[in-house]
């Protein structure tokens, strides 16, 4: 897993995301649901923290082992890069 | 204050919409003013006919193909009898009429505000990669055919799937040989030649609707994506967005055409490639949502027709949905007999 972006990601900090994980990107129109670790991680990189901080941020707020969660982490960001967030 | 009399073509709210109840429902929020909206249909059971709420009195008037002087002479007649000062023609088959007799129709007093004839031929589906080159975006490769020699010819060049298409009606998407022949078949039965074979682009269909004043600048434009399209391919579902490059290349599109009047940019947008697919002369069916976002694009073509200095604004929220429906109107069958009878609503 890369350790370094702490570039914000463009195309993550313009999505709508309401507090019941409604996403709305308002360039292409596209619309998804995603759960409240989701929407921590998409806040995560929109904010340009690096993946690891993203990890940081599950395990803190979910008392998760971490390398679950650097694994759920991983499979959510290739989920992303799928739908050319990233 | 006295009313304004505008005519507006394509009142056939069916299956297969066409823009002018739209048109007329945008014509109605106009604030300040009053305004007479005049159905010009084709067959007295057009739906706006009896949509009386957007649609002040419809006549019945002769179709495109008819000599000119049938044409012209209805319009004078309703001007006569009822008023007209302005007309917004939405159908593509109805363009060339009006394009060719716009100065025979603002001598009687009768304004419009459309694409020149150059712009209405440089619009059309063969020149559709210049179009694209002049606004910065890409076109998908096709080719401009009128026999089977010359399609399989585009086949093997362009290669498959790939759409047909009419000069002016109608789209199939092909997936072999086969089906690319039938289509075109189909195509030149129902509309004759020529037809264009274009490559199939992947990518979502993003639309931007606008108003060019003739002088290369657009006061109004309004972009959406297409969710749901009916089995004929018209829009069901769309929501408004707000992607830079597309309304770039609309204003691009614009200032290098000089474009005077409604247009309606078809695209399809696959990650940051945008392709331009269809250039229309005219509003699309969807009008109204663009005026139910803030941005009254027929208010501002009546208000270029009349001379008048548009309110300019392109400023919508993405995120905007727009639904269509289906309804029931009920009323008596006089309103009907009126039409096939009188060939006017009483």
């Amino acid at each position: 897993m890369s350790q370094s972006s702490t570039t914000p990601h463009p195309r993550l900090s313009r999505l709508a995301i309401n507090e019941e994980g409604f996403v709305f990107d308002p360039q292409t129109g596209e619309s998804f649901t995603i759960n409240s670790s989701g929407s921590l991680i998409i806040k995560s990189l929109a904010q340009g923290r690096s993946d690891e901080q993203s990890v940081a941020a599950i395990v803190e707020t979910y008392d998760i082992d971490p390398d679950d969660a650097r694994r759920d982490v991983r499979d959510f960001i290739e989920q992303l890069r799928l739908y050319r967030l990233i | 204050m006295e009313p304004l009399y505008v005519g507006v073509t394509g009142i056939n709210a069916s299956d297969n919409p066409a823009p002018g109840t739209g048109v007329a429902r945008s014509l109605k929020e106009l604030q300040g003013l009053e305004i007479k909206t005049v159905g010009l249909a084709y067959d007295a059971m057009e739906p706006g006919i009896y949509m009386d709420w957007i649609i002040d009195r419809s006549y019945l008037i002769p179709y495109p193909k008819a000599d000119h002087s049938a044409i012209m002479e209805r319009l004078l007649y309703i001007k006569a009898q009822y008023g007209l000062d302005v007309v917004i023609p939405t159908l593509d088959s109805e363009l060339p009429f009006y394009i060719k007799y716009r100065d025979e129709l603002t001598q009687h007093g009768i304004a419009t505000f459309l694409p020149t004839d150059a712009q209405y031929r440089l619009r059309s589906k063969e020149h559709l990669p210049d179009v694209a080159a002049q606004s910065g975006i890409s076109a998908p490769k096709q080719a401009t055919v009128s026999s089977y020699e010359e399609l399989n010819k585009a086949i093997a060049n362009i290669g498959l799937p790939l759409m047909i298409k009419g000069a002016l009606y109608k789209a199939y998407y092909a997936h072999t040989q086969g089906e690319a022949m039938a289509y075109f078949g189909k195509i030149v039965a129902e509309w004759g030649y020529p037809v264009i074979a274009q490559a199939a682009v992947k990518g979502e269909e993003m639309n931007v609707i606008g108003v060019g004043d003739g002088h290369g600048n657009a006061p109004g434009l309004v972009a959406m994506k297409k969710m749901s399209i009916t089995a004929l391919g018209k829009v069901w579902t769309g929501v408004t967005v707000l992607h830079p490059e597309l309304l770039a290349a609309a204003r691009q599109f614009v200032a290098a055409t000089k474009w005077q009047g409604a247009f309606e940019m078809e695209c399809m947008v696959d990650g940051d490639d945008i392709y331009l697919i269809e250039i229309n002369p005219r509003f699309p069916a969807w009008v109204y949502f663009a005026t139910g976002v803030g941005v009254n694009l027929p208010q501002m073509l009546v208000q270029r027709a009349l001379g008048q200095t548009p309110n300019t604004t392109s400023d919508y929220p993405a995120g905007k949905l727009f639904i269509r429906y289906t309804g029931e109107e009920i009323c008596d069958l006089e309103r009907f007999q009126n039409m096939v009878t009188l060939g006017e609503s009483a």
